[in-house]
């Protein structure tokens, strides 16, 4: 099986570093992490390379930087890496992003199966998985939560309203990774030991984690980056802060401030 | 052909999903604004139905394809539909709206990436207005454009609202947070036309198949039904802790179980209760946090709730900056207390009526 996998080097929302006075991020100074719901599609490539023997490589588009979320895939135990970096990528919405990486993914050698995380935690659309998948005309399966390979299909139970569904499908497939699908294993110490290889050996690294440009993978500039970009942010604005109007009740003995706090509560919500 | 908003309708063995109606809603505010029509959108098997409840909730051309193949939501065959839809348009809808459900989010993109045009995500309001773009870094798209789609959604990471445009293109596409938008008043009377649809499927769009659809009832965390959520964070301590947040959930008529990230990360309860960014966005009409500090990855999932109730010990903590009522104290004590007083027989406590909040 020839597996990729899709992640995203995203800002660390817990962390203080880099959070602006009015709330937007200064991304040169936040903190970095994996977006978490990657883990999620990463545990899933890895998972089936396990069960069913395989290749994993883990692609992202970003600034050099990101192949620092590259490291951590091969300390999970991905195969190869490749870096997907150029200036002309700024400010590509998702259309531009879904096809810059299928683009790299083109590149990069016919596949069985991309696993792509449900979405990210600094865009939140989900929608790449599924551009992407139009871009290389193969079918989807999004919110994916378990799955079995059966005899070239992919049989997956994914999550819906209320409920699964079962589907199945032939490969290649593009699968969009539900974050309550199987959590990320830990790091494996032979992956770790590679990733410190890596770091010293200049030679073995750059087989390893591949940089390209969009040269490289033979993508049409005008349909990356910002021309590439059919929306753009017009505008943004702080949400309001309610800050003040909350009723506070404390101090008193906890019979009396509960009594109070009543009336928070509609009487018709409360059973008989 | 004058301008048109189309609407993706959701339904669900024959019954139209909520989220369609409030769609409906919307997409006719746009639509009066822009003087377009407003069409909808709907595919199954012995639909035929439907069109007249969506006819009485706002559209004015219903297009109808009913088809065995499509009785059940496909990514393929739905967007084999769709594109052939908007494809045989004389000219493109001005706006597509979906639903911003598992459905909405799986075919949306997929769509808006062939016709290569804009997809906002998960909106939480539309509007119309004009944009003047002066790029100078991208020349080929400097101008004033009128009668843009206005898509705006929260960025969450970075407690902002973002206004996010595409006038370049039509359709110009959104997908639409369930439970924010209203739904028109039925009006029987209105009157629309009924369009129904060649439904031509190519062997390729069949070749995902669904084995099997289990929706539960009752069985599962229904958050999103939910009259009253009460909902427990890090600060309950341990997973005993959601016995307590269990009863006080239980006091209600219509009550269940929610839940902090960080209490699911903890191994205290699953994954079906979280609330938030990673987890369900909610909005009944009560809700009670219990022990959670309100960071902004748990607000974006409940802050719409008609009444937000918090408990915390900690009187800085976050929550209590965006909540409606909060009660500074030990959960461990509140709660205990506010099931007593709910299971008091004599003496009733003076609740509020709803129309007082």
């Amino acid at each position: 099986m020839n597996i990729f996998v899709l992640i995203k080097q995203v800002p660390d929302q817990g962390s203080k570093a880099g959070v602006n006075a009015d709330g937007t991020i200064d991304r040169a100074k936040a903190k970095r992490m994996l977006n978490p719901f990657d883990r999620f599609a990463l545990e899933a490539a890895l998972s089936t390379k396990r069960r069913y023997g395989g290749i994993v490589t883990a692609i992202t588009m970003g600034p050099p930087p990101a192949v620092e979320i590259l490291y951590e895939a091969i300390a999970h135990g991905v195969d190869g890496a490749i870096l997907l970096s150029d200036r002309r990528l700024a400010a590509s919405d998702t259309l531009a992003t879904a096809y810059a990486l299928s683009q790299t993914v083109r590149w990069a050698g016919a596949f069985d199966l991309v696993f792509c995380g449900l979405q990210t935690t600094d865009g939140d659309t989900a929608q790449v998985g599924p551009q992407l998948a139009e871009r290389l005309k193969v079918p989807q399966i999004t919110y994916c939560e378990s799955f079995e390979i059966i005899e070239g299909h992919i049989q997956a139970s994914r999550v819906i309203e209320g409920g699964t569904q079962t589907v199945k499908s032939p490969l290649p497939a593009v699968v969009t990774v539900a974050n309550s699908a199987e959590r990320l294993a830990y790091k494996t110490l032979r992956g770790a030991q590679r990733v410190q290889q890596l770091q010293r050996d200049e030679e073995a690294r750059k087989q390893v984690i591949r940089t390209v440009t969009l040269d490289d993978i033979e993508a049409v500039p005008d349909r990356c980056g910002l021309k590439g970009s059919p929306t753009i942010v017009a505008a943004t604005e702080k949400v309001g802060e309610i800050g003040g109007s909350c009723i506070i009740y404390q101090g008193r003995s906890i019979e009396g401030l509960v009594q109070d706090a009543l009336v928070a509560i509609p009487r018709e919500l409360v059973q008989a | 052909m004058s301008k048109q908003v189309l609407i993706f309708v959701e339904q669900v063995a024959g019954t139209i999903q909520p989220v369609a109606f409030e769609l409906l809603g919307a997409g006719r505010l746009l639509a009066e604004k822009l003087g377009a029509t407003l069409g909808a959108v709907v595919m199954g098997d012995g639909i035929g139905h439907l069109s007249a409840h969506l006819i009485a909730y706002g559209a004015d051309n219903v297009y109808i394809a009913d088809h065995p193949e499509l009785a059940s939501y496909r990514t393929l065959p739905f967007r084999r539909v769709l594109i052939d839809l908007i494809e045989g348009f004389a000219e493109a809808p001005h706006i597509v709206l979906f639903g911003s459900t598992t459905t909405g989010r799986d075919i949306a993109p997929r769509l808006a990436a062939y016709l290569e045009t804009g997809l906002t995500a998960d909106c939480t309001e539309l509007d119309i207005g004009s944009y003047n773009h002066t790029n100078a870094f991208d020349p080929a798209k400097i101008g004033l454009y009128e009668n843009c789609l206005y898509a705006i959604r929260p960025s969450f990471g970075e407690s902002l609202k973002a206004r996010i445009l595409g006038p370049w293109k039509n359709p110009q596409m959104a997908t639409v947070r369930p439970g924010v938008m209203a739904a028109l008043f039925p009006d029987t009377d209105r009157t629309g036309t009924v369009i129904p649809m060649a439904v031509n499927l190519r062997p390729e769009d069949l070749q995902v198949v669904v084995l099997e659809t289990v929706r539960a009832v009752g069985e599962l965390v229904n958050l999103a039904n939910a009259d009253v959520i009460v909902s427990g964070g890090y600060g309950l301590g341990s997973a005993e802790g959601f016995t307590l947040i269990q009863e006080l959930a239980d006091c209600f008529k219509n009550g269940a179980v929610g839940s902090s990230r960080k209490a699911v990360d903890a191994g205290w309860i699953s994954h079906a209760h979280q609330v938030g960014q990673t987890g369900k966005t909610v909005r009944p009409k009560l809700y009670i946090a219990c022990g959670i500090s309100g960071a902004i990855q748990h607000r974006v999932g409940m802050d719409k709730s008609v009444t937000i109730l918090a408990v915390n010990r900690d009187s800085a903590a976050p929550i209590f900056k965006f909540a409606h009522h909060g009660i500074v104290g030990d959960l461990y004590q509140v709660l205990p207390e506010l099931i007593r007083q709910f299971k008091k027989p004599i003496s009733q406590p003076t609740y509020a009526t709803s129309t007082s909040l």
